[in-house]
């Protein structure tokens, strides 16, 4: 599925990886020349999710407040990230650096992490351990509810 | 004597955390019900996958900030703060939510691993009894806290303008639709603190004053007609109740102070008599 061809203010249910990561793993991604891990055509969600009961994929989990991490989208799409998915609007510059870097941002919705999680079929941790639930990781999910907010054409659903 | 008070304590503070983080607030549950804008049916699964599994709300399972009523007959062996600083550990440490605190605020933000420390204000009182209200805070709807530093000589007007603005531009981001406190009068820091304790009011509280109630139903209109809607997609209300607590000020003072809670509205009460 190609989120980048999907249209502000589309719904969709998503199946594929995502890559979790939200402010500490990014502060220290801002350190490097070269990112540490490939991000090419990757979606970063902004997350940090809680513990795993035994015998589950994940904890509870969903989306973060994205406005605290646009001063690092420009470094997501310069690492090849395609999309960024979190919760609530964001600064002008992000609808300008989507529309200048084909990205998009979707929304997912908030406070209804247990309800998520029965959407991740996998899980696993990448990088940052040290970093606990901000550490950077990688999903399986299946049919996760996202709403397209800011287009490739920079069109926002705010 | 004294292992029996504190251990009734515990258990009675650490059932009600685990019932806010898990089980939905019965006064908003109606709300939920009648949404059916975007998200709607995951909005309405999650809260059933929680009942039934005991996984967070949220996973963001916040600080817990505690206000305790502390009767000057009630006799505990130790301070309040270390008793509820191992009630959150023994929570946090044991179910299946996240550690959201870090030790050094600035430079290493490493994390506590244990959701350490509680946040408790202490409201001494007369009688023999402890009555504990409290907020599962997530960082979300805490960004929001604001505190305003009016002029003296400011109109009820100029506290709606200062508290719709400012939910008009960031309250999207806090996962409405929200409870709005509002701290009016004291001191800086006691404005902020009775924001805070307005937020464990029932939303279908009001002001004792018939004026400061109509200001309360007067502020949610004017957030209501801002049209955020459910997750901020314009759909349904945007604000459940405001509630104002008020306190004498200086001759030179108006603090007007703002906090909000999310949709989910996680507080409780535990009332323990001595």
């Amino acid at each position: 599925m190609k989120v980048e061809l999907r249209k502000a203010g589309e719904s969709i249910l998503y199946s594929g990886e995502m890559i979790i990561m939200r402010d500490a793993a990014q502060k220290r991604l801002s350190a490097y020349e070269k990112c540490p891990l490939d991000l090419k055509g990757k979606i970063v969600f902004y997350a940090g999710p809680a513990k795993t009961f035994p015998g589950d994929a994940i904890g509870a989990i969903g989306p973060t407040t994205s406005a605290r991490m646009d001063c690092y989208l420009e470094m997501l799409f310069k690492f090849g990230v395609c999309a960024t998915v979190g919760k609530g609007r964001r600064s002008k510059i992000v609808a300008d650096l989507c529309q200048f870097y084909h990205g998009v941002y979707l929304i997912a919705p908030s406070g209804c992490a247990a309800a998520l999680s029965k959407c991740v079929i996998r899980h696993e941790v990448l990088l940052f351990e040290d970093l606990q639930s901000e550490a950077i990781q990688r999903i399986e999910v299946k049919d996760f509810p996202l709403v397209v907010a800011v287009d490739t054409n920079g069109s926002q659903l705010f | 004597m004294k292992n029996k008070i504190e251990s009734m304590l515990k258990e009675m503070v650490k059932k009600a955390i685990i019932h806010a983080n898990t089980q939905i607030n019965e006064e908003i549950e109606p709300f939920i019900e009648q949404y059916n804008g975007p998200f709607s049916t995951v909005l309405k699964d999650n809260y059933h996958i929680s009942r039934s599994t005991g996984l967070p709300l949220c996973q963001d399972t916040g600080m817990v900030e505690f206000f305790c009523y502390l009767g000057v007959d009630y006799r505990l062996k130790r301070p309040l703060q270390a008793i509820l600083d191992e009630v959150v550990s023994e929570v946090y440490m044991s179910s299946p939510y996240r550690y959201s605190t870090v030790d050094d605020p600035l430079f290493e933000r490493k994390n506590r691993m244990d959701n350490t420390p509680a946040i408790v204000h202490m409201i001494s009182c007369s009688g023999n009894s402890l009555a504990i209200r409290f907020l599962i805070k997530g960082g979300g709807s805490e960004n929001l806290s604001r505190l305003f530093m009016l002029s003296p000589s400011a109109a009820k007007e100029d506290v709606i303008d200062r508290v719709v603005e400012h939910i008009a531009e960031a309250g999207a981001r806090s996962c409405p639709p929200l409870k709005v406190g509002i701290g009016l009068g004291g001191t800086s820091e006691k404005a902020m603190v009775l924001s805070k304790l307005a937020l464990t009011s029932s939303i279908y509280t009001h002001h004792q004053d018939p004026r400061y109630a109509s200001l309360e139903e007067e502020i949610r209109e004017r957030i209501n007609d801002l049209n955020i809607g459910f997750q901020g997609l314009g759909s349904s209300i945007s604000c459940y109740s405001v509630h104002i607590l008020t306190h004498p000020t200086h001759i030179a003072t108006l603090p007007l102070a703002v906090s909000v809670d999310c949709y989910l509205c996680r507080t409780g009460i535990v009332i323990i008599e001595g």
